[in-house]
């Protein structure tokens, strides 16, 4: 096996780890305070204030939303917000976009807590109700189909660079967090829904597949041509920024 | 192996593993190594990539206020004051 591959899986596995810790850790104080505050509703908005600096397991939180508890409605929110926004934000590309959508993820939540059985982690089960929400909004507005069902033979503008080898420079240790957000931003939107989904939210192919509707091979190819496509806007990007430091 | 033909396989390189016929390639070619490393690079930057963007206040009144109309949420007396 090569050194690639296995590099590939461990951090895969080793983020989904951290991932689960961060959640219920998270989780755990969010509720503490909630459970421990008198039970008087006027108290309700100050807990869930405090409800983020202590701990309760977050199961009792989302029992209490079952029952219609506003305030901890409010402290999912607060514990889980960030990570939706940025997952509508990285898969629109827009600021007004994934506001809506972030709403409407929510929303749909709130509709569906009762259907929640606890099978799966619930930030895992939020996390694919939302990119759920996106996809349908994406489809709805017109997503170019076209771009999700190439096939995995090459076009000649997708094919191997006659220049490759022509740019010297590799990008190594010069990628920073905004101009890797910036190039997302330009990747067409077919690109950069698998990109997000499978290189930031470690999605597995088989589970992009099945979301988009594509083929496992479509899948895997779209991610191929979105990281060539984003090693030529970095390429771009980077010598803009740094002639622009001068 | 030249490079055309290495590239062309790739993604399933970088998915499954090289060949030793591939991994050889690698190995004596600095120009299909480069580009490697960089996709590499590229998918390493992005799991760093953490989920902290902040949305606007603006959505939380959003959903609170959908909540109240649709009856979601039982009545709380006190607003928060944030
Ligand atoms: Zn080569």
């Amino acid at each position: 096996m090569s050194i690639l591959l296995q590099t590939e899986g461990l951090r895969v596995a080793n983020r989904k780890a951290a991932e689960d810790i961060q959640s219920s850790q998270a989780a755990t104080a969010a509720v503490t305070q909630l459970m421990s505050e008198p039970a008087g509703v006027a108290k309700r908005s100050l807990v869930t204030k405090k409800a983020l600096a202590t701990g309760i397991p977050e199961a009792e939180i989302i029992e209490r939303a079952k029952e219609g508890d506003g305030a901890c409605f409010e402290a999912l929110y607060s514990l889980h917000k960030r990570r939706v926004y940025s997952l509508c934000l990285r898969m629109t590309g827009n600021t007004a976009e994934a506001e809506d959508l972030t709403q409407e993820a929510f929303l749909q939540l709130y509709r569906k807590i009762a259907t929640f059985r606890g099978e799966s982690a619930f930030s895992t089960w939020l996390h694919r109700l939302s990119v759920n929400v996106v996809l349908m909004h994406l489809r709805k507005k017109g997503l170019p189909e076209v771009s999700l069902e190439e096939t995995l033979e090459p076009t000649e503008e997708d094919g191997p660079k006659k220049d490759i080898g022509a740019c010297d420079q590799v990008l190594a240790g010069s990628i920073d967090r905004v101009n890797l957000e910036r190039a997302m931003e330009s990747l067409p939107p077919g690109y950069r829904i698998i990109f997000v989904l499978h290189d930031i939210e470690g999605y597995e192919h088989n589970e992009i597949a099945e979301m988009m509707g594509c083929s496992i091979g479509n899948s895997k190819s779209q991610l191929h041509k979105a990281r060539m496509k984003l090693r030529d806007l970095l390429r771009v990007i980077r010598p803009m920024r740094a002639a622009g430091k001068k | 192996m030249n490079c055309a033909e290495f590239q062309r396989d790739l993604p399933l390189i970088i998915d499954t593993g090289g060949t030793e016929e591939q991994e050889d390639h690698l190995r004596s070619c600095e120009v299909c190594r480069d580009l490697v490393n960089d996709l590499r690079y590229i998918a390493e930057q992005a799991k760093l990539l953490i989920p902290m963007l902040e949305p606007s206040p603006k959505v939380w009144k959003g959903i609170e206020e959908k909540l109240k109309d649709q009856g979601l949420v039982k009545p709380v007396q006190v607003r928060r004051t944030l």
